[in-house]
């Protein structure tokens, strides 16, 4: 089913946590709401499910508005980050609790439905179990079985993976982004960690104080980000950024550093005489190359290697820029090389607003 | 080798656990002597001082099997309904008080409402005020009722008096569980009433038994209440009974009082037995597994 947010406000006393949010889910969509904590995305949910109430504005879901209705006639399932299972029942009195509800569903319904979900999620051989005997990814599995088993309109995750260590996080996300597809509901995640925003989702809303700041496909946002928060925000390690100068030379646009000049291949398309600019660029859109090549000289700061890859911090002037190199790289502390800055993959914003210009 | 260092281990650490039980014998003592004082002289017909002298009998309990024949009780209604008005009487007071404040501790923990705070600072308010003082209010507002010289009367006086303490309590405890439950109720398709009766009770059950419990002795004791608005006898409650073996002229028959006394706290000093584990969580409330 798809959802759309108009406009949506929610204020606590004068502070607005989301304002004028506008987004359009398409049915069978995976969304990310994604910000660093405090940035409205938890609230939106819960506007979404129903427990919190908008200040302003509306929530549609299919052609129908639904921001005065109860969350149970919503056709909501959720998922909370604490998994909120009901300590007191098994993990079949939970995952059937929200089919207790309906008098439409015979017991042997709910029995059937209830087996169903279990195995849907692989946790069929727990349904004896209390909350308290299970892991934490098994917590996980129940909570995502009773989301699911009023089969509902659309899922809407709060943060799913937070409470996991690392190693289960891995596959649990796999695991959820394969669920989301194989059952095609429309579902909404809340997360701060932009690599599981990247990874599950089809599109991604990143979210900063209460506004939306890029609503757009991983592979979009990740290459044309549309301000310089959601460049910084996207991205491990994160983007570079420099203050630079944009000036004409023998036709073609450069962006000055102090006494470095870096071309540009995709110039902004405003063309006054000069004017200011954040470059940004990713460390893998850095080249270390021998000293005296490539456009700058640069100092090794440090070398972190990372098995895969290694990344080097190297300083340039005053500055200190981070590359990624291969794994045979090896430099010393110190060591002088030389730094080239792709010129396709270099990203310009607007020192003030911080939008995209190029 | 391996068995000795395993003896050793809680021989050890046996020595400082020792400490607190040995602080709480000393100070338990005093009170164990005296139960046992109790019951030891209600099996001789005469008590000097503190000491029972005669031969062994069990004369002072024959109230419960021939009241005409001891000459205290010969004016009072018999032993066994006293009996069941007391446990009719503590078990209505605990029950209305557990329900209604359950339900006025989940409103107070999780809904916010006009005027919620000067109601929870009124109920505090209420806690400390002394029952004494509203004795002759009362007795106008049960003989207006017409409930005066009633059992329910005084049931719903003494609920009154339970409920600020209780509402305090459960709303402690409803703090203690998680939003997240809850919302995810009414995600689940739960309303207020089924959420705060199929999740939210469930949680706070410790609570619930042990308020219970702390109730129903409050009950089990209250003398002053059942005293002033049931004077008429037949409707009264134990703890009168004893008041009246004690007050009655000058000799004060101390066989029959240790008697009945015992027979009057026998039943509380079983319900703490079975209920101590519940009694030890009221302060330790919370969702567990």
């Amino acid at each position: 089913m798809r959802v759309v947010l108009e406009h949506l406000t929610k204020k606590f006393g004068d502070v607005a946590a989301v304002n004028e949010l506008d987004l359009e889910m398409r049915a069978g969509e995976f969304v990310a709401l994604l910000g660093p904590s405090g940035c409205g995305k938890t609230t939106t949910l819960l506007m979404i499910a129903g427990i919190y109430r908008p200040t302003s504005g509306a929530i549609i879901f299919g052609d129908q508005r639904v921001d005065h209705l109860h969350p149970k006639d919503r056709g909501i399932g959720m998922v909370f980050q604490s998994y909120a299972l009901y300590p007191h029942m098994t993990v079949a009195e939970n995952i059937g609790f929200p089919l207790e509800l309906r008098s439409s569903v015979s017991k042997a319904e709910r029995d059937k439905r209830v087996r169903e979900a279990a195995a849907l999620v692989q946790v069929a051989e727990l349904l004896d179990r209390r909350p308290a005997q299970l892991s934490g990814g098994q917590q996980q599995r129940v909570a995502l079985a009773r989301a699911l088993v009023k089969r509902p309109d659309i899922l809407l995750l709060d943060e799913p993976l937070s409470n996991l260590d690392a190693r289960l996080r891995h596959e649990m996300r796999g695991e959820i982004k394969r669920l989301q597809k194989e059952v095609g509901i429309t579902s909404i995640f809340v997360t701060h960690d932009q690599l599981e925003a990247l990874t599950m989702a089809d599109r991604v809303a990143v979210m900063r104080d209460g506004r939306l700041q890029a609503y757009a496909t991983p592979a979009e946002l990740y290459a044309k980000p549309a301000n310089r928060f959601v460049a910084g925000f996207i991205g491990s390690p994160p983007m570079n950024f420099l203050d630079a100068e944009l000036a004409a030379r023998n036709g073609s646009v450069v962006a000055k550093i102090d006494n470095l000049e870096i071309p540009l291949a995709h110039p902004p398309a405003t063309t006054a005489d000069t004017r200011a600019a954040t470059l940004g660029v990713r460390p893998e859109h850095l080249a270390i190359l021998p000293p005296g090549q490539g456009d700058a000289n640069a100092e090794v700061y440090v070398v972190e290697p990372m098995g895969r890859e290694q990344i080097v911090d190297v300083q340039v002037g005053p500055r200190r820029l981070r590359a990624i190199a291969p794994p045979g790289f090896a430099a010393r502390i110190g060591e002088r090389v030389g730094l080239r800055f792709a010129p396709e993959q270099i990203h310009l914003f607007d020192p003030s607003s911080g939008d995209r210009i190029a | 080798m391996a068995t000795a260092v395993i003896a050793r281990a809680p021989g050890r650490s046996r020595w400082p656990s020792l400490v607190p039980y040995a602080v709480l014998l000393l100070a338990t003592v005093p009170i164990l002597v005296l139960y046992l004082w109790l019951f030891y002289s209600s099996f001789f017909p005469r008590i000097e001082g503190f000491r029972p002298v005669g031969d062994f009998t069990i004369d002072n309990w024959r109230f419960l099997w021939d009241p005409q024949s001891v000459p205290q009780l010969r004016n009072r209604p018999p032993i066994i309904p006293l009996t069941i008005n007391t446990f009719v009487f503590a078990t209505m007071t605990s029950l209305i008080s557990l329900l209604v404040s359950s339900m006025a501790g989940y409103a107070f923990s999780r809904l916010r409402f006009r005027g919620r705070r000067v109601f929870l600072g009124g109920v505090l308010l209420l806690h400390s005020f002394p029952s004494v003082t509203l004795l002759i209010a009362l007795f106008v507002v049960l003989r207006f009722l017409g409930l005066y010289d009633k059992l329910v009367g005084v049931i719903l006086v003494q609920t009154a008096f339970a409920l600020p303490f209780g509402i305090w309590i459960m709303k402690g405890f409803f703090d203690n569980i998680p939003w997240d439950l809850e919302m995810s109720a009414l995600v689940d398709g739960a309303g207020r009433l089924r959420t705060w009766w199929r999740i939210m009770l469930p949680l706070v059950k410790p609570g619930l038994l042990a308020l219970g419990v702390l109730l129903f002795v409050e009950g089990w004791n209250q003398f002053l209440l059942p005293f002033v608005f049931m004077p008429s006898g037949s409707q009264q409650t134990l703890s009168t009974l004893v008041r009246g073996i004690l007050g009655e002229g000058r000799f004060v028959d101390y066989g029959l009082l240790t008697a009945v006394g015992l027979y009057y706290i026998a039943p509380i000093l079983v319900l703490f037995v079975l209920a101590q584990d519940q009694l030890m969580r009221i302060y330790a409330g919370g969702v567990k597994g």
